[in-house]
């Protein structure tokens, strides 16, 4: 640079010629302002070559380890649930599904004018706009509007494109038919997970399994546009058919619940189950709840007290007494047998239920009167190692194989256990317990000609490809023989008959065969009977083909103790109903004649 | 109005019009020119990336580009005008700018006025959206000022006295001291290298020299011991020697920044498809962290292109000082030279952890307005500067 001698002008030498040119000779004096300025170039680009070493060093060297910590930054990975399956009754209506659903969610720092999106969304939400414009003010970055909308509802808000306001993705479990076969299908919880009944037999099935997505999000959690993502689908969970016929659930429920009401008793069953195949087509009880609005009701109420629930099946059972006795060809239906007032057998005497001098019973009068007496010699021609197979080959003390958790299996004692009375209390149906469905299953057996089916709840899984798997069901085993059990039936048909004690069981056209409990309730609390009882009838239509059997229980009833006056009305309601619906034809034929009693 | 040369050498007044048409775009820096427009188009491209994905939701994604495009078209008229400034003119009116420009600086403390970013009271909000910041503007008066404090009197070779120091001291101490207290320590930073390189160059005696960078590292030290820069200041200054620790945002800010630029490897992601750019990892990436958007997606050739530009720009920046015909011209190319450099190598620094972390933009390439204007107006000076010297030299 510059500064020539020739004072005042400025010069032309400063131009190319450059710097301090040869001017000053010696000077490597700092202050020499051309020295500095090529200090301050070398100090320049000593610098950009130490910027070049440190970006080449980040991104040359560091780069993969730096971009694998940028990418562990980003990825997210959040679940996608999977549909969980349906709960379908025996022709596929929905007793039970899930449906998409959608919550409103907001970012109150996005929302500029609450209250004209307040104002917006109160007619689509129902809700003031003006608490909605509260709602939505604020800083908060996520809060919740609404939930579990119909994607409708979220399809119409989304077209109004009000920035701020979004939604997320839920589902919502619904049971289309409230109470009924609540105790069946059972509820989920609050994470969607089974609690009871079928939602939670089922549980694996049902749910499915749940995907994922993996994705590079921003720190706000918004997916970054340009990013590749992942996806691994969510396997919808299987559809549940039971054997359940809703109509016939319906009317089961009915009338077991005003049953309930007005004999004031503590609760009541109907079983219906269709004896040719094990399908259980009604399993009701009361009081029950309803399946949207569990945390309404009572414990005991939510449960299936239907299989849950043991009791001492009374006079019912006297069938598998009378049964093993005519298959064993020990006595026929016709066969005489004297009864006394009165039986000892070990330190005890037994009694009929209302007393009596000795009666000349026949073997179907010993049934249609329910005699325990009667019973009791009757066994006693098969002696009490045969009678304890026939209990066992009936299913007494055993599950029923439909796989529902929970199930009470009922109790026997064990034959090597018995005392002298054992074997004659059995025989009329004390000090042994059986579920309802159990006590049915025994009368199915009966009305399957001898041939018992293994009882069952559900009659498929379909997966989401409609392929159906059906459960496993035990093969069906003899119990009786085929002609055995048609005469058994005609004894049950002297019951509703005259002189039987359930002519209340009677339908008109059909013909009914069936059998009367009342049953004394074991003392919880003192031990032996307590004045309670189970009043029950079990019944088959047409007792000449049967095609359906019904079976009534009404616990603790405080108004009636008889299951013929208590349960034979609801048997025939729900069985009419039943056979109704099913369109199954009287056969036309009459039922014969049996004698009850004969001169002796 | 032009015509400088006219007024200095009254002898070539019979042709200066036709000349001075001709000689203006013959003498310009094209290279220069070439350089700096390219690097602003670099720079609009980044802030477009940069900017689009964070405002994707909004009715136009594009909206934060045109805003930065309207800036450069003003940017670029100012510089022109600049470049055509009448450099008598100048020199006679540099108090006037720089008394207007003191009063501007002092405009953001007017309630109503003033607006605080990021901390620092340093924005006149206008109508429109629009802010200006007036220590950009203040940069350059300072450079204009001290250039012709340690000019005066400098017709004959000589040190500029004890005493235009002194005044150069406290013309460039009077903007630094409003800028400090409207908390903006990056601008304080660039203000005190541009007064310390003016200083130098005008060929101050060694020992003001040294005194100069002893007593700003003195001042610095005081202002940590005595609490007088707020803690998260001190972080920032401190958090890139140990960018581990918890330090809250700053120490976020380094982390995120090296992470961006180390995952573009060598030729990066590619536009618009920086993962950690576009997902907003790095905080004000359109402005302060814009390198981390090229680093990203560009990768180191991208990054070191532009690092070659803003070199080419020092270059000539540097050369036309060197080849200025007079102490005022060479001090004004010179302040502009260390403004660019310091700056540049504390933003690009601090994006590579290697300074401290200040809020200030990279020259040409950060969006915003008064920045990209006073820039511009820098190449217009640098280019008057060189045409005055070459108009004299052809004579």
């Amino acid at each position: 640079m510059s500064r020539t001698a020739t004072k005042p002008r400025v010069t032309p030498s400063s131009g190319k010629s450059g710097a301090g040119s040869g001017r000053r000779p010696s000077p490597l004096v700092l202050a020499d302002p051309g020295k500095r300025g090529l200090a301050l170039l070398l100090v320049t680009g000593v610098i950009l070559t130490i910027f070049a070493g440190r970006l080449f060093e980040i991104q040359g060297i560091r780069g993969e380890a730096l971009a694998t910590a940028a990418l562990d930054q980003r990825l997210r990975t959040t679940d996608l649930p999977a549909l969980r399956g349906a709960i379908l009754d025996s022709a596929g209506q929905p007793l039970a599904v899930t449906v998409e659903a959608r919550n409103l969610t907001a970012d109150q720092t996005l929302i500029k004018d609450a209250a004209a999106v307040g104002a917006q969304l109160a007619p689509l939400l129902g809700v003031d706009a003006d608490v909605l414009a509260t709602r939505l003010t604020g800083t908060k970055r996520f809060i919740y509007i609404a939930k579990g909308l119909t994607p409708q509802t979220w399809d119409r808000i989304s077209e109004l494109r009000l920035p701020g306001i979004m939604s997320e993705s839920t589902s919502r479990r619904i049971y289309p038919a409230g109470e009924v076969g609540a105790n069946v299908v059972g509820f989920v919880g609050a994470d969607a997970a089974g609690l009871g009944g079928i939602e939670y037999a089922f549980q694996e099935q049902l749910a499915g399994v749940s995907g994922s997505q993996t994705s590079e999000r921003n720190p706000r959690g918004r997916v970054i546009p340009t990013s590749s993502s992942n996806t691994i689908d969510a396997v919808p969970g299987q559809d549940v058919q039971l054997t359940i016929d809703r109509d016939i659930q319906y009317v089961a429920q009915n009338s077991i619940a005003s049953l309930v009401r007005t004999s004031g008793a503590k609760s009541g069953t109907v079983v219906v189950m269709d004896p040719r195949t094990g399908d259980l087509l009604a399993l009701a009880t009361a009081p029950t709840f309803d399946a949207n609005k569990p945390a309404l009701s009572d414990d005991a109420d939510r449960g299936n007290r239907i299989l849950t629930d043991a009791f001492e099946p009374g006079s019912t059972s006297k069938l598998i007494t009378l049964a093993a006795v005519v298959n064993e060809k020990a006595a026929t239906p016709s066969t005489w047998i004297k009864v006394p007032g009165g039986l000892e057998r070990g330190d005890k005497v037994f009694k009929d239920h209302t007393p009596h001098g000795t009666l000349n019973l026949t073997l179907t009068g010993v049934m249609a009167k329910s005699s325990n007496i009667g019973t009791i010699l009757a066994a006693e021609r098969i002696g009490k190692r045969k009678f304890a197979r026939y209990l066992d080959k009936f299913g007494v003390g055993q599950l029923t194989g439909m796989g529902i958790p929970g199930e009470n299996r009922g109790y026997v004692p064990p034959l090597e256990n018995w005392s002298p009375t054992t074997f004659p209390t059995l025989a009329f149906g004390q000090g042994l317990s059986v579920n309802a469905v159990q006590a049915t299953s025994v009368f199915a057996t009966i009305a399957n000609d001898g041939l018992k089916v293994q009882p069952r709840l559900v009659s498929g899984l379909i997966g989401a490809d409609g392929t159906v798997t059906e459960p496993e069901v035990a093969p069906p085993t003899r119990v009786v023989s085929a002609e055995a059990a048609a005469q058994v039936r005609l004894m049950l048909e002297a019951v509703v008959g005259e002189g039987g004690t359930a002519q209340q069981a009677k339908i008109p056209g059909y013909r009914v065969a069936g059998k009367t409990g009342t049953a004394q309730v074991v003392d919880q609390v003192r031990g032996g009977y307590s004045r309670e009882v189970i009043a029950s009838f079990i019944g088959m239509a047409p007792a000449d083909d049967p095609q359906l059997v019904v079976a009534v229980f009404v616990n603790e009833p405080q108004y009636g103790r008889y299951g013929g006056s208590l349960a034979g009305p609801i048997f025939k309601d729900v069985m009419t109903h039943a056979l109704r619906a099913r369109e199954i034809p009287p056969t036309g034929l009459k039922s014969p004649v049996m004698a009850l009693t004969y001169k002796g | 109005m032009s015509g400088s040369f006219v007024a200095d050498s009254p002898q070539v007044s019979s042709f200066p019009t036709r000349d001075r048409g001709i000689g203006y775009w013959r003498n310009l820096d094209w290279l220069l020119l070439i350089s700096a427009a390219t690097l602003t188009f670099f720079g609009s491209v980044l802030v477009w990336s940069a900017s689009r994905a964070d405002l994707a939701s909004e009715s136009d994604p594009q909206s934060y580009l045109k805003r930065h495009l309207i800036n450069i078209a003003i940017a670029l008229v100012l510089g022109y005008l600049a470049s055509r400034l009448n450099y008598r003119w100048l020199r006679a009116y540099t108090p006037v700018l720089y008394g207007a420009s003191l009063v501007l600086l002092l405009m953001p403390f007017v309630p109503g006025l003033g607006t605080t970013i990021a901390g620092a009271r340093a924005w006149i909000s206008l109508p429109g959206g629009f802010t200006i910041q007036p220590s950009e503007f203040a940069k350059i008066a300072v450079i204009l000022m001290i250039a012709a404090l340690l000019s005066e009197r400098r017709d004959v070779e000589e040190e500029p006295t004890s005493r235009d120091i002194l005044w150069s001291i406290v013309a460039g101490a009077a903007p630094i001291a409003i800028i400090l207290v409207q908390n903006d320590t990056g601008t304080v930073l660039v203000m005190g290298a541009i007064v310390l390189s003016l200083i130098a160059i005008s060929g101050a005696p060694t020992k003001w020299v040294i005194g100069m960078i002893g007593g700003a590292v003195i001042s610095i030290m005081l202002a940590i011991q005595l609490g007088l820069l707020k803690e998260y200041q001190v972080q920032r200054l401190t958090s890139f020697i140990n960018p581990g620790d918890d330090l809250g945002s700053a120490a976020y800010n380094a982390n995120q920044a090296r992470i961006a630029i180390g995952g573009g490897g060598i030729q990066g992601y590619g536009l618009f498809a920086g993962p950690q750019t576009q997902g907003k990892f790095v905080p004000v990436n359109e402005s302060d962290f814009i390198f981390t958007v090229v680093g990203e997606e560009l990768g180191f050739v991208g990054a070191a292109l532009l690092i070659v530009l803003l070199a080419i720009i020092l270059w000539r920046a540097a050369m036309i000082a060197w080849r200025a015909d007079d102490m005022y011209g060479r001090l004004v190319a010179s302040g502009v030279l260390a403004w660019f450099a310091f700056q540049s190598f504390e933003n690009i620094g601090m994006t590579l952890g290697i300074m401290p972390i200040t809020g200030i933009p990279l020259p040409f390439v950060s969006a915003g307005g008064t920045s990209m204007m006073t820039t511009w107006i820098a190449i217009g000076l640098l280019q008057t500067v060189r045409l005055h010297a070459a108009s004299d030299s052809r004579i």
